[in-house]
C-alpha cells in the first residue's frame, strides 16, 4: 500500500531527484523571468494578498518552513561526511552504515525544500513585487548563480547517496591518477594560500575571506589529496556535497544581510556599488558563521529525533541498541556545534551593533529584549537538557556509578547559571523600584545579573559544566589512565603541537591585549590599565596551559587537566565575569575584548583537556563493554525535546533577526509601507513559530516514515 | 511506528503549548498587541498610535503601567520620581527651561525640542542616548511627529493644537525647520553626519575655517542643493567645482603626476595629489599636461566606503550649512 502511495506520488527509482529538480527548474525560470527586471529604484510599494491572508504571515510562515528543512539538508551533510571519514579510517561498518542511515533522511527533505523554497520564491515576488523587483535588479546575478548551484547540490547529493554502494570496495588507483589528485590539491592549497594573504581575490572582510577559505578552498584541497580509492572518490563528493550547501547558504545570506546592512546604495535608493559590495554586505558573514554551526547543531538533533522515535518504537534489542548508538552520535555533534555557537551569536550581536545602533539597541534594549529572555529559557534548556541526556547514557557505562556524585554539583553549577543568564535587568517595576533606580535603567537588585558581564560569565560557565559531563562520560568504563610517557613520540608530539596551538590561541589575543593602543577604542590613555589587565590575566592562563602540558607529558596528566580546568573556570567566570562589571563602567567599549578573552580561553581550554584525556584514556583497561540500548525511555523524549527546543529558538532568532528591521524592508532604504508594518508582538511569534515547529514535526514524522519504507524496500 | 507518532505528538503539543504561554505572557506583561497606523492625524490618537507604533517610543519609555521600558522617563504618573503626567510635567520643565537659557519656553517647545534636540535638556539621571526620531531607522516625518507631540500633551496637560500645529511659536518653528531640513537630506542625522564628515571630508575640504585645501570650500553649500552634493559624493567628477579640475603632466621620462593645478608661475607648476602632497614640476621636464574632466581628485568609491547611513546622515549634516546671509 505504502509502496503504492510512494510511486503514485513520486514514480519510482529516482523519483525524489526528479521532484528536487522540478523546484529546482521552477527556481531557475523564476530567477530569469525576476533578472529581466530592471532594479527599482525607490517607487511606491506595491503589496498584494492571496485569498484575503495576510502577506507578511504568509511569507513569514513560508520562509520558516523552507530554513527549517533546508538547514536540515545542509547540517546532516556535513556530519553524514565526518561519520563517513571516522568509519573509514577505522574500517568499521558500523559508523559507515549509520552515515548512509543519515543520508537516506536527506533525499525527501531536499526535495520538499527545494518545493518549499519555489513557494517562497513564488509568494515573495506575487505579493511583494516592488520590493522583490529591487531586490532581484541588485542580486540578479547571484540569484543566477544561486540557481546554477541548486544543479551542483543536487548532482553531489543524488551522487552521494545513490553512489554509496557502488563506490564502495576495489583496489587503490594506479599511481598516476593519485599523482594528478594530490597535484590538484596542492595547485589548491597554494590559491587558498595566496586567497588567505590576500593577494587573490576581490577586496573582501577577513571574516569573509576565512568563511571561504575553510569552507571552501581547504576542504577541497583536502578533498582531492585524500582520493585514493573509490571509498575516498565517495568521500570526496560528499565533501562537494557540502562547499555547494555552504556556498548556496551563503548566497542566501547575502540578501538576508543586505536588507539589514546595504551597501552600495545612493539616498534615493538607486543602487551605484557592484554586485560584489552588495553580496559582501557588512552583517552577510557574520550571519552565514552562525547558521552554518547552527544548521550542524539542529541537523544533529532532528537526526536524533529520528533515532528517538526509532527507539520509542523498537522491537528488539539489536535495533535498540542500534538508535540508542545513533542517538547518542547525533547528540554529540550538535553539542559540539553548540558550544560555539554563543559565541558567534556574540559576534553577530556586535556587528549588528556596529552596523546600527539603533538596530543594537532595539535587540537587546527594545522590542526584541524579552525575546532575548526567551530564547536564554531556550538555549539553556538546551544544555541542560543535553547534560541529562549524558548523564542518562552513563547508566550503560559499566563503572560510570562512580561518578554519579559529581552529577549534583554539575547540576546545581548549570541551574544558578541558568537562572543568571535569563534574569532581565529590567524586570517589571513597582513605583518604590523606579524611585530606588534613580533613573538608571537597571533593577536595584537584579542589575548585577541580568548584564552583559554575568550572563558572559555564566555561558562560559555552562560550557565548561557540559564539558565536564562528557568528560565523566568519556572516561566512564575506563579503569585508569594510562602511562602517556609509554606512548612513545607520537603521543607527546601531538599533545605538545594540539595543546601548543591552543595555547598559542590564548597568547595571540594576551599580545594583543598588552599591546593595544585604548585610542583603538576611542578611550583616553589612562584607560590602558583595563585592557592590560586582561592581557597579564590571558598569560597567566597561557602558564597554566604549558603547566598542564608538562604534567601531562610526566604522567600526571589528570592534575594538568585539573589545573588548567579549574584556572580556566576562575578566569573566565569569576575573574572576567568581576572585571566586566570593572570595565562597564569604566571602559565600557573594552566589554567586547572581555568576551573574546573569554571565548579564547574556554576554546583553549577544550582543546588542551580533550587531546591529554584522548591519550590519557587511549587503550585504558574497560570495565566492560559499553550497554548500548540499556537507556531509559525517559531520555529518548529528553533528545525528542532538544530538538523541539531547538526548532522553536530557531524560529525565534529569525524573527528577531528579521525583526531588527522594525519597519523596513531594506534598512534605511526602502520602507515597509504596508499594513503590516509594525513589529508583531512576542504572542504572535510564538503562534507563527509553533505552528511552522508543529508542521515541519509532521513533515519530519511523514519523511521519516518514507526513508523506512524506501530502506525495508531496499533490504527486500 | 503509528504507536509512536501517538505518545510523541501530544509531548510536543504539550512543549508548543508552554512555549505559547511563555510568549502569551510576557506580551502581556509588556503592554500586550501593538499595531501601527499607516497615516496619521496631527492628534493625540494619531500620537498615540506612533507612539505604540512606529515611532518606537516605548522602546524606552512607559506610559504610567504600561509598558515596561525603563531606559527613558516614564510619561506618565508613576511613583514619587514622576508625580505628573507628561503634559503637566512640560509646563514645569518649561519654567525650569526657560530660567535657564533665558528665553521663553512653553510646554509645547519644551516638548518639540526634547524630540529634535534630545540632548538639549536632559531629565537629571538620564543619559543622553535617544535616537534622532527623524532620522533613519524611525525617521518620523514632521506631522508624525506633531502628533506624537499632541498625544504627550494630552497625558494630563493643556492641548493646544494650534501652538503644535497650525501656529507654532517662532521657537518651535525653527525646530520644525531643522527637522524639514533633515528629512529633506533624506532622513540623516546632522549629528552623525559630522562625524562622518570629519573622518571622510575634513582632510581635504575646509568648513567654518578649518580643514584641508585639496577641495573646494563647503561653507554654504546647501545652496546648490541637495542633488549635487549627491552627486558631488557619490560621482564627483560628473560635478567638478570650476578651478578644481584634474591635471595629468605628463614627464619626459614618462611619469605621470595626476592633481590639482594649484600654481602657475615662471618656469614651475604646482599639482596638489589626492593626498594633499605637493609636486613642483619643472615646465621643462614636462612633456605634456591636460586637463581632464572625466576624473575628480576626489576618490570615487565613498559609496563603498560609507554605509547608507552614514551618506544619509552626512547629506542631512551638508544641507544644514547654510550660506552665511541666509543665517
Amino acid at each position: 500500500m505504502a509502496e503504492k502511495l510512494w510511486n503514485g506520488i513520486f514514480g519510482s527509482g529516482l523519483a525524489g531527484a526528479r521532484f528536487g529538480k522540478l523546484g529546482i527548474t521552477a527556481l531557475l525560470v523564476l530567477g530569469l523571468t525576476v533578472a529581466a527586471t530592471p532594479a527599482f529604484a525607490l517607487e511606491e510599494n506595491v503589496y498584494r494578498q492571496f485569498m484575503g491572508i495576510d502577506s507578511r504571515r504568509l511569507v513569514w510562515f513560508l520562509a520558516q518552513m523552507h530554513l527549517f528543512f533546508g538547514a536540515f539538508v545542509l547540517g546532516v551533510p556535513l556530519f553524514a561526511v565526518i561519520i563517513e571519514v571516522v568509519g573509514n579510517s577505522n574500517k568499521d561498518p558500523k559508523f559507515d552504515n549509520l552515515a548512509y542511515e543519515f543520508t537516506s533522511l536527506l533525499s525527501v527533505a531536499y526535495a520538499t525544500t527545494a518545493a518549499l523554497g519555489g513557494l517562497l520564491a513564488f509568494a515573495l515576488f506575487t505579493l511583494y513585487p516592488t520590493f522583490m523587483g529591487y531586490m532581484a535588479g541588485i542580486f540578479k546575478d547571484v540569484m543566477f548563480l544561486y540557481a546554477l548551484l541548486f544543479f551542483g547540490e543536487t548532482f553531489a547529493l543524488y551522487m552521494y547517496y545513490y553512489g554509496w554502494h557502488w563506490l564502495k570496495g576495489g583496489g587503490l588507483f594506479s599511481k598516476p591518477a593519485q599523482l594528478v589528485f594530490k597535484g590538484l590539491s596542492l595547485i589548491i592549497a597554494a590559491c587558498g594560500l595566496a586567497f588567505i594573504m590576500g593577494f587573490i581575490g576581490p577586496d573582501m572582510r577577513v571574516d569573509t575571506r576565512w568563511f571561504m577559505f575553510l569552507l571552501y578552498i581547504l576542504p577541497l584541497a583536502v578533498g582531492f589529496w585524500i582520493i585514493r580509492d573509490r571509498k575516498t572518490t565517495h568521500i570526496f563528493i560528499g565533501i562537494l556535497l557540502n562547499i555547494f550547501g555552504t556556498a548556496i547558504m551563503q548566497l542566501a545570506n547575502s540578501w538576508a544581510g543586505f536588507m539589514m546592512s546595504p551597501t552600495g546604495v545612493d539616498g534615493d535608493g538607486a543602487f551605484v556599488g557592484t554586485v560584489w559590495n552588495a553580496f559582501e554586505n557588512i552583517l552577510a558573514t557574520p550571519i552565514a558563521i552562525h547558521r552554518m554551526l547552527g544548521n550542524l547543531a539542529f541537523g544533529g538533533l532532528v537526526a536524533g529525533a529520528y533515532a528517538a522515535v526509532k527507539f520509542i518504537g523498537a522491537k528488539t534489542a539489536e535495533d535498540k541498541a542500534h538508535y540508542d548508538w545513533m542517538g547518542y552520535i547525533s547528540n554529540f555533534v550538535a553539542i559540539a556545534a553548540l558550544i560555539p555557537l554563543p559565541f558567534a551569536g556574540y559576534y553577530l550581536g556586535r556587528e549588528v551593533y556596529s552596523t546600527s545602533a539603533v538596530m543594537g539597541n532595539n535587540m537587546m534594549g527594545g522590542d526584541f529584549s524579552w525575546t532575548f529572555i526567551i530564547q536564554a529559557m531556550l538555549v539553556g534548556s538546551l544544555f541542560v537538557i543535553s547534560n541529562y541526556y549524558l548523564w542518562s547514557g552513563m547508566t550503560r557505562i559499566p563503572g560510570a556509578e562512580r561518578y554519579y556524585k559529581f552529577i549534583k554539583y554539575i547540576l546545581f553549577a548549570l541551574i544558578v547559571s541558568f537562572a543568571i543568564w535569563l534574569t532581565p535587568h529590567n524586570l517589571p517595576l513597582t513605583s518604590l523600584e523606579v524611585g530606588q533606580m534613580a533613573g538608571s535603567q537597571y533593577h536595584p537588585v537584579l542589575k548585577f545579573l541580568g548584564l552583559m558581564p554575568a550572563k558572559n560569565a555564566v555561558v562560559n560557565l555552562i560550557i565548561l559544566a557540559t564539558f565536564f559531563s562528557f568528560l565523566l562520560y568519556r572516561r566512564g568504563n575506563m579503569l585508569d589512565a594510562v602511562s602517556i610517557r609509554d606512548q612513545g613520540k607520537g603521543a607527546k608530539i601531538a599533545i605538545i603541537v594540539i595543546g601548543g596551538a591552543a595555547i598559542a590561541l590564548v597568547a595571540q589575543y594576551a599580545v594583543t591585549m598588552l599591546g593595544m593602543d585604548p585610542a583603538e577604542l576611542d578611550l583616553p590613555a589612562d584607560r590602558a590599565e583595563y585592557i592590560r589587565m586582561i592581557g597579564y590575566l590571558l598569560v597567566f592562563e597561557c602558564a597554566a596551559g604549558v603547566v598542564a602540558i608538562i604534567l601531562a607529558l610526566m604522567d600526571k596528566g589528570k592534575i594538568g587537566q585539573v589545573i588548567y580546568l579549574a584556572v580556566t573556570a576562575f578566569n573566565v567566570t569569576i575573574f572576567l565575569g568581576v572585571w566586566g562589571f570593572v570595565v562597564m563602567e569604566k571602559a565600557s567599549p573594552v566589554l567586547r575584548n572581555v568576551a573574546v578573552a573569554q571565548f579564547m580561553q574556554l576554546i583553549s581550554c577544550l582543546i588542551l583537556v580533550s587531546v591529554i584525556d584522548a591519550f590519557l584514556f587511549k587503550r585504558a583497561k574497560s570495565l566492560g563493554e559499553l550497554k548500548w540500548g540499556k537507556m531509559t525511555v525517559r531520555s529518548q523524549y529528553a533528545l525528542l525535546l532538544l530538538t523541539f527546543v531547538i526548532t522553536m529558538n530557531m524560529g525565534l532568532m529569525g524573527f528577531i533577526r528579521s525583526g531588527l528591521r522594525g519597519d523596513w524592508h531594506i534598512f534605511g532604504v526602502m520602507r515597509d509601507t504596508s499594513e503590516w508594518a509594525y513589529t508583531p508582538s512576542n504572542f504572535v511569534m510564538t503562534q507563527q513559530v509553533g505552528g511552522a515547529v508543529l508542521l515541519f514535526m509532521i513533515g519530519c514524522a511523514f519523511m521519516f516514515w518514507l526513508g523506512g519504507i524506501a530502506s525495508k524496500k531496499s533490504e527486500d | 511506528m503509528n504507536v509512536t507518532i501517538t505518545r510523541v505528538l501530544p509531548f510536543l503539543l504539550i512543549v508548543l503549548g508552554i512555549y505559547l504561554w511563555i510568549g502569551y505572557s510576557i506580551t502581556e506583561l509588556t503592554g500586550g498587541e501593538r499595531k501601527t497606523s499607516a497615516a496619521v492625524d496631527v492628534s493625540p490618537e494619531g500620537g498615540e498610535a506612533i507612539y505604540w507604533g512606529r515611532g518606537r517610543c516605548f522602546t524606552c519609555h512607559s506610559v504610567g503601567g504600561q509598558g515596561s521600558a525603563v531606559r527613558g522617563p516614564n510619561h506618565g504618573q508613576f511613583g514619587e520620581k514622576f508625580p505628573l503626567p507628561m503634559g503637566a510635567r512640560a509646563v514645569e520643565r518649561a519654567k525650569e527651561r526657560s530660567e535657564k537659557e533665558g528665553t521663553e519656553f512653553t510646554a509645547v517647545d519644551y516638548m518639540v525640542e526634547s524630540l529634535a534636540s534630545p540632548g538639549a535638556y536632559v531629565v537629571n539621571g538620564y543619559k543622553n542616548e535617544m535616537a534622532v526620531v527623524y532620522a533613519p531607522p524611525i525617521s518620523l516625518s514632521l506631522k508624525e511627529i506633531k502628533a506624537v507631540v499632541a498625544y504627550l500633551m494630552s497625558l494630563g496637560g493643556e492641548l493646544d493644537m494650534a501652538a503644535i500645529d497650525t501656529a507654532p511659536s517662532e521657537q518651535t518653528q525653527a525646530f520644525y525647520s531643522k527637522i524639514a531640513a533633515a528629512a529633506e537630506a533624506g532622513g540623516g542625522d546632522p549629528s552623525a553626519g559630522a562625524i562622518v564628515y570629519e573622518d571622510n571630508c575634513s582632510e581635504c575640504h575646509m568648513l567654518s575655517e578649518e580643514g584641508g585645501e585639496v577641495g573646494p570650500v563647503l561653507d554654504g553649500i546647501s545652496a546648490k542643493g541637495l542633488k549635487f552634493i549627491a552627486e558631488a559624493i557619490l560621482q564627483p567628477a560628473k560635478s567638478l567645482t570650476k578651478g578644481f579640475e584634474t591635471y595629468i603632466a605628463i614627464n619626459k621620462d614618462g611619469r605621470q603626476t595626476i592633481g590639482l593645478k594649484t600654481r602657475d608661475e615662471g618656469g614651475e607648476i604646482d599639482i596638489t595629489k589626492a593626498t594633499g602632497d605637493v609636486v613642483t614640476l619643472a615646465k621643462g621636464d614636462i612633456k605634456e599636461i591636460k586637463m581632464d574632466d572625466t576624473k575628480s581628485v576626489m576618490p570615487d568609491d565613498l559609496s563603498e566606503a560609507m554605509t547608507v547611513k552614514d551618506y544619509q546622515d552626512i547629506l542631512s549634516f551638508l544641507m544644514l550649512q547654510k550660506p552665511k546671509a541666509a543665517e
